[in-house]
């Protein structure tokens, strides 16, 4: 056990795959001889060579494609986007090939991929630059999507996706890369569909995912001034979702604020609140409450995004409501 | 004009009623008199009639479902009348005022009051109050709109442990339900006694256990022996009575007019023993009133009688009202009318208003002596155990003597200690020398 950051805990286990198996390379914008633009990938290049550490042009569609297609014949390359915004051009070969692609070949050809990257607004990017894709990717069939929130599960995490058999869609946070934690040193996996309680509680169930874990974390402190016990759930994993760890502290709190960093209509966060619904009826007190991002283009201004994002404050509003001491 | 029917108030305390059965379903025509349903109240099941000629076009209340009083359960129309569904599906109107018994919501113009079978109750809130208990009648609650929350639950269920911790379980006995073992007397129409009922008390479940909703007659009991347990200053006075003239003068009398049917039980002769007791004890024969008390003038007597498994269980008490002026002929013939009523079609309301004193009578279970809870607005209950031989000393010399002990419950705000020992020793008196009971 280390202490080391987010971002090193990353390339920890991007190396360590590296190491073990040949079949793994990384390719993306930068990511090889500026090491990485967000220095994920540093000493990479020096250590595996330009054959597995590979830059590309700034063609999304085209490296994602051609990962989908080493992956398909029986690589496992890790995609590096520089932010999941970029992504959004690479929709069809993401969304419409990687995870169709053991379907439609009836079974002959899997996609043994990773797709990893920032997620959300990474601090006055604009609205073009700051999206959450969980909830829009997260629709599709046949994707796997993992979302650490704390350097240990980033390393477990990206190993687990990495030997996955699935695309899986890693989402990082550029917020988060230098926050340091004690990371396992050597293998180190977290299972893909396993949510971890980071702060027992009793009130009242607060689920969230990635950076608004950290949002979460704060809310419940100053929550507990005033009395209220929060249980944190980070979920680790959106897809798929544990609910039954979920279900499991709901029927101890018997209320839940679901908090996801992505906009609210058809979202992560409705889904989980419509889980928690269905197998937690009976245990509730009050029904789910949801805390997201504005339903508004990401604002460029610092006070205006910081106002926008699923913040502490709006946290402790919907704890307080949902526990009736508002 | 379509004829809606309400949810009948068929007495005076009847808040919410439950259709047990329809007898009648949507499609079949009426005619007035019919029996629609039968309807349980917190006291009896009753039969529910059309007043109006009809087909029925809406039955808008399932069976064993409860609504309150006033409450629409189905639609009438006349022939070939066109009629829409009730505006909403029979809401049920706030039965504050004894009124909206006798009339029909309007279909226009649904009553916008929330009954308490309506109030907003969050699951977990409603989870938690049958497991603790907790009559959610009976609370406020405290969630946006008076919205039921968990933590009204447990506050109450809270408030009602400290109550229970504070008022320790009665000696009373509990009377198995079972086909009672004759001790002493013809069991026929011997009515059988009171069971009194505690508060529920909230007890893990474990997997073998079983837990069964109650009856709204088990609520009823539940309810008012609580009440009376906790509201009334209940004090017991105890004598042995010397039966052996009463055990002669009955088998006499049975002896006698068995060829005109008569079959008097000792219980029957402890009935008109009451009533005359009363009558010449009037202090006994009153109830509490808040700042007064009601001093009664007939004497009501209710005997409590246990239901058969068959109907339920449960136990009900029947009325024999002005007892102190029937003859023991006339007591026996309607105590055993009323028990076999109880036993095999129910009581209707009437059989069971009015009691001013009762009798609980656990003797045929070979029961010795118990005290019972006062059934209000009652002052006093009277408990009756078993009628024994035992070796008895008469006049300065041991011999074999039939003896009882009874032992009554006050109302210590009504009678004092040596009021209820002065009615007793009245009872005694006209035990021992029945001829009062005769004349």
């Amino acid at each position: 056990m280390s202490e080391i950051s987010f971002r090193d805990a990353l390339r920890d286990a991007m190396s360590e795959e590296m190491r073990r198996d040949d079949r793994v390379f990384l390719v993306g914008e930068e990511v090889a001889q500026y090491d990485g633009a967000y220095k994920v990938s540093k000493g990479m290049l020096e250590e595996f060579g330009p054959k597995r550490i590979i830059d590309m042009p700034i063609s999304e569609s085209g490296f994602a494609g051609m990962g989908i297609g080493a992956a398909m014949m029986g690589l496992r390359p890790i995609v590096e986007f520089m932010s999941w915004s970029f992504s959004l051009v690479a929709a069809d070969p993401i969304l419409n090939n990687a995870p169709k692609m053991l379907y439609m070949s009836g079974g002959q050809l899997g996609c043994p991929i990773v797709f990893r990257g920032n997620d959300g607004a990474g601090g006055q990017l604009g609205s073009t630059h700051s999206w959450c894709v969980e909830s829009l990717y997260a629709n599709v069939p046949g994707l796997k999507m993992v979302i650490p929130a704390f350097p240990a599960d980033a390393k477990g995490l990206l190993t687990a996706s990495i030997r996955d058999d699935n695309p899986v869609f890693c989402l990082e946070s550029e917020r988060m890369l230098s926050l340091t934690g004690d990371v396992p040193e050597g293998e180190h996996v977290v299972p893909i569909g396993k949510a971890a309680i980071v702060r027992p509680g009793t009130d009242c169930t607060v689920v969230a995912f990635g950076r608004a874990v950290h949002f979460v974390l704060e809310a419940a402190a100053e929550l507990e001034k005033s009395g209220l016990s929060v249980e944190v759930i980070d979920g680790r994993s959106i897809k798929p979702l544990d609910i039954d760890t979920i279900a499991a502290s709901v029927r101890r709190t018997n209320c839940c604020v679901v908090v996801d960093q992505s906009w609210s209509f058809a979202s992560v966060g409705s889904e989980v609140a419509a889980e928690i619904h269905r197998v937690c009826f009976d245990d509730l007190d009050n029904h789910v409450h949801r805390v997201h991002s504005d339903d508004v283009p990401a604002p460029y201004a610092w006070n205006l995004e910081q106002e926008m994002l699923p913040n502490a404050r709006k946290i402790c509003e919907a704890v307080r409501s949902v526990t009736y001491t508002a | 004009m379509p004829i809606e029917i309400t949810m009948p108030r068929l007495s005076d305390t009847m808040e919410k009623g439950t259709i047990i059965k329809w007898h009648v379903a949507e499609g079949d025509e009426v005619t007035a008199g019919d029996v629609l349903a039968d309807v349980e109240t917190d006291k009896a099941t009753m039969e529910m009639q059309a007043f109006d000629d009809g087909n029925v076009t809406h039955i808008a209340v399932d069976e064993g479902q409860a609504v309150d009083v006033g409450t629409v359960v189905a639609v009438l129309a006349e022939e070939d009348e066109e009629v829409p569904p009730p505006a909403a599906a029979a809401p049920p109107t706030e039965a504050t005022e004894p009124a909206t018994a006798a009339e029909p919501a309007t279909a226009a113009e649904p009553a916008p009051a929330r009954s308490s079978s309506q109030r907003k109750v969050t699951p977990v809130a409603r989870r938690l109050a049958e497991s603790h208990g907790v009559d959610l009648s009976t609370l406020e609650g405290s969630g946006p709109g008076g919205r039921i929350v968990k933590r009204d639950v447990l506050t109450a269920a809270a408030a009602g442990d400290e109550m229970r911790a504070a008022v320790p379980p009665s000696a009373a006995a509990t009377a198995p339900p079972a086909e009672p073992a004759p001790v002493v007397v013809d069991q026929s129409t011997m009515p059988v006694p009171a069971t009194p009922v505690h508060p529920s008390q909230p007890a893990p479940l474990a997997a073998s256990d079983r837990r069964e909703p109650v009856s709204s007659m088990r609520q009823t009991i539940a309810r008012r022996l609580v009440e009376s347990k906790q509201e009334i200053p209940h004090y017991q006075v105890s004598m042995v009575m010397e039966m052996d003239a009463i055990v002669e003068l009955r088998k006499q009398l049975n002896g006698e007019l068995s060829e005109q049917g008569v079959k008097l039980s000792v219980n029957d002769l402890l009935v008109r023993a009451c009533a005359i007791a009363m009558h010449r004890n009037p202090l006994m024969n009153a109830s509490w009133d808040g700042d007064a008390i009601i001093y009664h003038s007939e004497v009501n007597i209710g005997v409590a009688v246990a239901l058969p498994e068959s109907r339920g269980g449960g136990l009900v008490v029947p009325v024999i009202r002005g007892a102190d002026t029937k003859s023991l002929r006339a007591i026996s013939a309607e105590t055993r009318a009323l028990s076999e009523k109880a036993r095999t079609r129910g009581l209707s309301v009437e059989d069971m208003e009015g009691a001013t004193f009762t009798i609980s009578n656990l003797g045929m279970f070979g029961v010795d002596a118990f005290t019972a809870i006062i059934n209000p607005p009652n002052s006093a209950i009277l408990a009756v155990g078993a009628c024994l031989q035992k070796p008895v000393v008469r006049a300065g010399e041991l011999t074999v003597g039939w003896e009882m002990n009874a032992t009554l419950s006050n109302d210590h705000r009504v009678v004092d200690g040596a009021t209820a020992a002065r009615w007793l020793g009245t009872l005694k008196e006209l035990i021992e020398h029945p001829a009062g009971i005769l004349v």
